[in-house]
């Protein structure tokens, strides 16, 4: 089974650079409207729906989560026909599941894959937004987000609402990946959405309330053959202002200057920030056991047009979804530093890619 | 010991040295008895290994099954069937065979399935060609890709991206391979095995909704009843829910009444070589005589001449042992592609890619060889030991009384016949049926009994008629005394020939009766003009379906008068699988029926919710004419009343017809393997053929054969089947001719003072050379006639018990006259030219010599 879903992630997150005449590849212009942009872009080869959240109990006790939903198309619209056979895969659906227990300092995580051919598996049915098997993402009459994903040990139950409007990265209504034409993708996010819910580990519940970012992005062919991973930021800070960063990283060890970011102020507007406007760099790395990569955990961050500089913490070092056929690292963090000469705090998730093994390999 | 050895070397290495085309003959015949022994048992072991590894490769792990006849399972119950109590993992399997009409024989078992949940199931990878890689979303992107064996890959120059053309039921399809399917650790892999995913496979093989197979892994594998008993209310009521190893053993139950009846065909050689063995070690027992006298009179006890006898057998055995043991592996390979053949045409579709020999099937056929060979020499042996010094040394011409042969012989020959009587008896009343093999024993060896008694009476009468009015030559007089003069050596001599004659004459009347009955049941079953199917159901047995619009092409043609068609299908019946044709027309076939009104029976069978069964059937389950048998459909289990039993050579495992207008409805299936096509008067099919072939050509391919084609064909099979036989029964011949050669050579020289008195007494070398070709031709002709009649009576056994015992079939007894009435002139003449050389040695008996110890 190993090498099946391996290609599958990487072309998936690396968005290979396979032609891709029959789908539909992100271009400026793209005017977003919600929700009908909560819902799939079947013409665009992959998808996800991307939630992180920091929560904890009333007693303070703190969790970090992950909840992500792939659509990786596989026929393109034109090429599905209803009366192929049900097995005939049109969208390959698999998702994502952690629990970060800071105060065990313990990870869990697991992944789904499904052809969806008995409908176990699929996107835009009513509430539901995806869902695969028994984890779901739903989207109630009110705007609000119903999350809910078990299995293991764990189990997560959260409903998200926004008190901001959702948060449109890029310049003209795409995130440019790469230099190149079409390496691109539509990327907006809910940066802020109080969360509230429940968190099960080992049998043991807990009512939990705190901040999720939910990102939603879809694209075709976003990456270049060059970039070898990325590592993403997103920060709460507790003056109720949002940061998103995110570094490609080239074969060469350098940054690709398409890498960009967006910071949010309090009141919901957004300034976009280009790679050249701000440093991410790698402090302090964790070894991991199970696949041997090396993750840059610490990070500093200066942002000069915002005053802006940080420390970047992880909550707990082991925060690797070492899944196979592709590992990577997603993880809660803390955040302290400066903006303006005054000290701001926050919390986060900071997801590193590439690091558990040649990637480049597998983009064919 | 060492005594022993020394007495070995003298008496048994020295006179085989010397007498090297008798020492030859003695190795080969243990050879090719062993040989063919080891070579079956090397050829069906193999075929169950192929079969388990099949098992293998497409159960895969599973610990239940759920497959339903035909292979129609709905997939919507995938889910309901995964979410069952006590389920770990379930599996969808969509399993198809094509056809490769580039590579011409050459199929691929496709195997249709799921990646995302197959995998705790599958004992084999999946990869690119590039190792270590796959391309998940090429897997599943690109319709008509395939996963193919490495080693097939290899051999047919195979790349990523190399195109395969594939008959699917009749129709081309282009397979694009893409992938490589290599073996796990567990198993190797059938080189025609081959895997897509199983939407594409469901679109290939035109099965949209339906499943071959669901596997399923518990999560308490000791649960099997609880779960099978859940899952019975989820699934179709005539889907078959049981672990890979029962289906297994189901095949194997079915393979082994097949292989069972090649290996009693291998130990039919095996036997042959006792013949000889038994035949030179009395020979050389009588050559010796005076060796025994003499090592008798030295102090050698009975025990130690019986061990040097036996040491003697012993000593070629095992060499014919080693040979035999390399022979049967050089065998096994040439015998593996027919076995394979037959097993892939009539029981379930196999391919032997390596033979199996283990050190246990070595051992057996050496230790069956060895056992044999001193069962065969331990009379004759006895017989040397036994013998009285004294006489031994004897000098006078007369050295056997005739006089008193004991009667027991005769008892033992009627005690042996009557046994076989019994035993043909039993096999065919209550079974076992291979006690039918022991009949045909007892019968071969009841006539070698009675051959001392048939022999002396010969001599009797001829005497009588000789020295009455006949006033025959003096040399033919003399000829006939010496016959039963010699008894002893004579009747062995002439026992091994009728035993041969008798082999001869059994399984040449066996197969020219079953020749004949399947020509009658040929002619009235075949009558069809003409017999179309897809082509690959020749490669791959009746696995592939006519398009609609081919039968709807025949159905159309002004110059059709009929069009008959056949569908078969596998259903379980109990815990047995069973073959079942279903058929549409049949206004013309005529079955023969074994009883009771054919135009009756006819009527029910296409009237009523009935079915017509095989003989063969009707005797493995033991069923009768108004009894049911009980059938899972779709509807549940079904009784299907028996209207009647017919006569069949097709299949011995039996076969059930039913109408197509009792199936269809039940089962929701219309699809069918091939058809029977009958013309208008006066229509040639040739032109037909032509039409069909250009409107077809291009979507399909498709075997035709005329009424005529298929009947070379049928005869082709036939012949095909017994060819092996064919072979023993020359080999049995000739080991038997060289027999009456040796024989009467030792004659010669045994009786060189007899040869020397005559000499003296004023016999002509002329006459004497006469004397010794009218006793070869006795010799001869009492072998041919006691032949004869234990032959017929082996026919009888044969026909009459072993193939209805084993498979069910009646086979109307036909004599062929003219090769029976011919067997006395050729043995007769194969015996006086056996004895021609010692003929022309007894000439040269050197009279003072000889006459020295008179």
């Amino acid at each position: 089974m190993k090498p099946i879903l391996f290609s599958s992630i990487a072309s998936l997150i690396l968005a290979s650079c396979v032609l891709a005449a029959d789908w539909r590849v992100a271009q400026p212009g793209w005017r977003y409207e919600f929700p009908r942009d909560h819902h799939a872009h079947t013409e665009f080869k992959t998808e996800w729906w991307y939630f992180t959240g920091n929560v904890a109990d009333v007693s303070g006790r703190r969790f970090g989560y992950e909840l992500t939903f792939f659509r990786q198309g596989i026929r393109p619209p034109a090429e599905r026909a209803p009366e192929l056979s049900r097995f005939v895969v049109g969208d390959l659906k698999f998702a994502h599941f952690a629990v970060t227990d800071v105060a065990r300092q313990q990870f869990h995580f697991q992944q789904r894959t499904s052809r969806g051919a008995f409908n176990e598996a699929g996107f835009d049915d009513g509430e539901r937004l995806t869902w695969l098997d028994s984890w779901s993402l739903r989207m109630g009459g009110d705007g609000v987000f119903h999350l809910h994903a078990e299995g293991g040990k764990t189990a997560l139950d959260l409903r998200l609402a926004t008190k901001k409007p959702p948060v449109i990265h890029g310049v003209d209504g795409v995130s440019r990946k790469a230099a190149e034409e079409g390496h691109a993708s539509h990327y907006y996010s809910l940066t802020r959405l109080e969360t509230e819910g429940e968190v099960r580990i080992d049998g043991q519940s807990s009512r939990v309330t705190g901040e999720s970012w939910f990102d939603h992005e879809w694209a075709t062919n976003q990456l270049a053959p060059e970039q070898v991973g990325w590592d993403w930021l997103s920060v709460h800070f507790d003056d109720g202002t949002e940061l998103m960063l995110y570094r490609m990283r080239l074969a060469d060890g350098s940054t690709d200057p398409t890498s960009s970011g967006t910071f949010i102020a309090a009141n919901g507007a957004s300034t976009h920030l280009p790679g050249r406007d701000f440093q991410m760099t790698p402090g302090v790395s964790w070894k991991s056991a199970a696949t041997g990569a090396n993750y840059p955990i610490g990070w500093r961050v200066a942002v000069p047009a915002m005053a802006l500089q940080m420390e970047v913490r992880a909550v707990q070092q082991d925060q690797e979804l070492a899944l196979k056929p592709l590992a990577y690292w997603e993880g809660a963090v803390e955040i302290s530093g400066t903006r303006d000469g005054k000290p701001v705090r926050g919390r986060g998730y900071l997801e590193l890619t590439g690091y558990a093994g040649p990637l480049r390999e597998l983009q064919r | 010991m060492l005594q022993y050895l020394r007495f070995f070397h003298w008496q048994v290495v020295r006179y085989g040295a010397r007498h090297r085309l008798l020492a030859l003959l003695n190795v080969l015949s243990v050879a090719l008895g062993v040989a063919v022994y080891l070579a079956i048992q090397i050829a069906n072991q193999s075929a169950n290994r192929a079969f388990a590894a099949t098992i293998d490769v497409v159960a895969g792990r599973a610990e239940l099954q759920i497959t339903r006849p035909g292979g129609g399972l709905p997939d919507a119950i995938l889910p309901v069937v995964a979410r069952q109590p006590g389920i770990a993992a379930a599996t969808p399997l969509v399993r198809g065979i094509v056809t490769l009409p580039d590579f011409p024989g050459e199929y691929l078992q496709v195997l249709g399935v799921d990646i995302f949940t197959n995998e705790p199931f599958r004992t084999f990878e999946l990869n690119d060609f590039a190792p270590g890689q796959f391309d998940v979303q090429e897997w599943l992107r690109v319709p008509d890709t395939i996963a193919v064996a490495e080693a097939f890959a290899k051999r047919h120059r195979l790349q990523s991206g190399s195109v395969l053309r594939a008959q699917v039921d009749g129709a081309d399809r282009s397979l694009r391979v893409g992938f490589i399917i290599r073996a796990g650790a567990e198993s190797a892999l059938d080189e025609h095995f081959a895997a897509m995913d199983i939407g594409w496979a469901q679109e290939l093989f035109a099965r949209r909704g339906q499943l071959s197979a669901i596997q399923l892994q518990l999560v308490d594998a000791r649960e099997v009843a609880a779960v099978t008993a859940s899952l019975r209310a989820v699934v179709p009521p005539d889907a078959s829910i049981g672990t890979p190893a029962q289906r297994g053993a189901q095949v194997a139950n079915m393979l082994g009444g097949f292989q069972l009846n090649l290996t009693a065909m291998s130990l039919v050689s095996l036997l042959v070589g006792m013949f000889l063995i038994y035949n030179t070690v009395s020979a050389s027992v009588v050559r010796r005589r005076n060796e025994i006298g003499i090592l008798r009179s030295l102090g050698a006890t009975r025990n130690e001449i019986r061990a040097l006898f036996l040491g003697e057998a012993l000593a070629l055995g095992a060499l014919g042992v080693l040979v035999g043991l390399v022979g049967g592996v050089l065998l096994a390979r040439a015998l593996i592609g027919p076995i394979t053949e037959t097993i892939s045409s009539l029981y379930v579709l196999l391919s032997v890619k390596e033979l199996t020999v283990t050190p246990w099937m070595l051992g057996s056929a050496a230790i069956l060889g060895l056992v044999s060979v001193v069962l065969a020499a331990w009379l004759p042996a006895t017989a040397a030991a036994k013998m009285d010094p004294v006489r031994a040394l004897g000098a006078g011409s007369i050295i056997e009384q005739a006089t008193n042969l004991s009667p027991t012989w005769l008892w033992a020959g009627l005690g042996a016949i009557c046994l076989a009587a019994s035993l043909s008896f039993l096999a065919l009343a209550t079974g076992p049926p291979w006690l039918g093999f022991g009949a045909a024993f007892f019968v071969l060896t009841g006539f070698s009994f009675l051959v001392p008694r048939v022999t002396l009476s010969f001599s009797a009468v001829a005497d009588r008629l000789l020295r009455g009015r006949l006033r025959g030559p003096v040399e033919v007089k003399l000829a006939a005394a010496n016959v039963a003069r010699s008894l002893v050596r004579n009747a062995v001599t002439i026992a091994a020939l009728a035993a041969a004659v008798a082999m001869a004459i059994g399984v040449n009347v066996m197969v020219f009766s079953f020749r004949r009955t399947v020509e009658s049941w040929i002619d009235q079953t075949l009558v069809a003009d003409l017999f179309i199917g897809p082509a690959s159901n020749e490669i791959v047995g009746p696995s592939s379906f006519m398009p609609p619009a081919a039968i709807a092409f025949w159905q159309n043609q002004a110059a059709v008068a009929a069009v008959d068609t056949f569908r078969e299908i596998d259903l379980e019946m109990g815990t047995e699988t069973i073959a079942v044709a279903v058929v549409r027309g049949n206004e013309r076939r005529r079955f023969p029926f074994l009883a009771g009104d054919g135009a009756e029976i006819m009527r029910r069978f296409r009237n009523e919710k009935c079915v017509i069964v095989s003989e063969s059937f009707a005797r493995r389950y033991r069923v009768r004419d108004g009894e049911a048998i009980e059938l899972p459909t779709p509807a549940g289990r079904q009784s299907f009343p028996i209207a009647g039993t017919f006569y069949d050579y097709s299949r011995d495992q039996g076969i059930v017809f039913m109408s197509a207008k009792t199936f269809v409805p039940l089962w929701q299936d219309d699809r069918v393997n091939s058809l029977a096509i009958y013309l208008q008067p006066g229509v040639s099919t040739e032109g037909l053929i032509t039409q069909f072939r250009a409107y077809f050509s291009r979507t399909g391919q498709f075997m035709m054969l005329s009424n005529r084609d298929l009947r070379r064909r049928v005869f082709e099979i036939f012949d095909q089947t017994f060819a092996v036989t064919y072979v023993l029964r020359t080999i049995t011949v000739v080991v038997a001719i060289v027999g009456i050669a040796l024989t009467l050579t030792t004659l010669i020289a045994e009786r060189s003072r007899d040869l020397g008195v005559l000499r003296a007494i004023g016999a002509s070398v002329v006459q004497l050379r006469r004397l010794l070709l009218w006793e070869s031709a006795m010799i001869g002709l009492l072998a041919a006639v006691v032949g004869l009649v234990s032959g017929v009576c082996l026919s009888l056994v044969l026909t009459g018990v072993i193939n209805r015992a084993f498979f069910g079939w009646t086979i109307q007894l036909a004599f062929p006259w003219g090769a029976l009435a011919f067997t006395p002139v050729w043995i007769v003449a194969a015996a006086v030219v056996a004895g021609l050389v010692p003929a022309w040695r007894a000439g040269r008996v050197v009279l003072a010599e000889a006459l020295r110890s008179e």
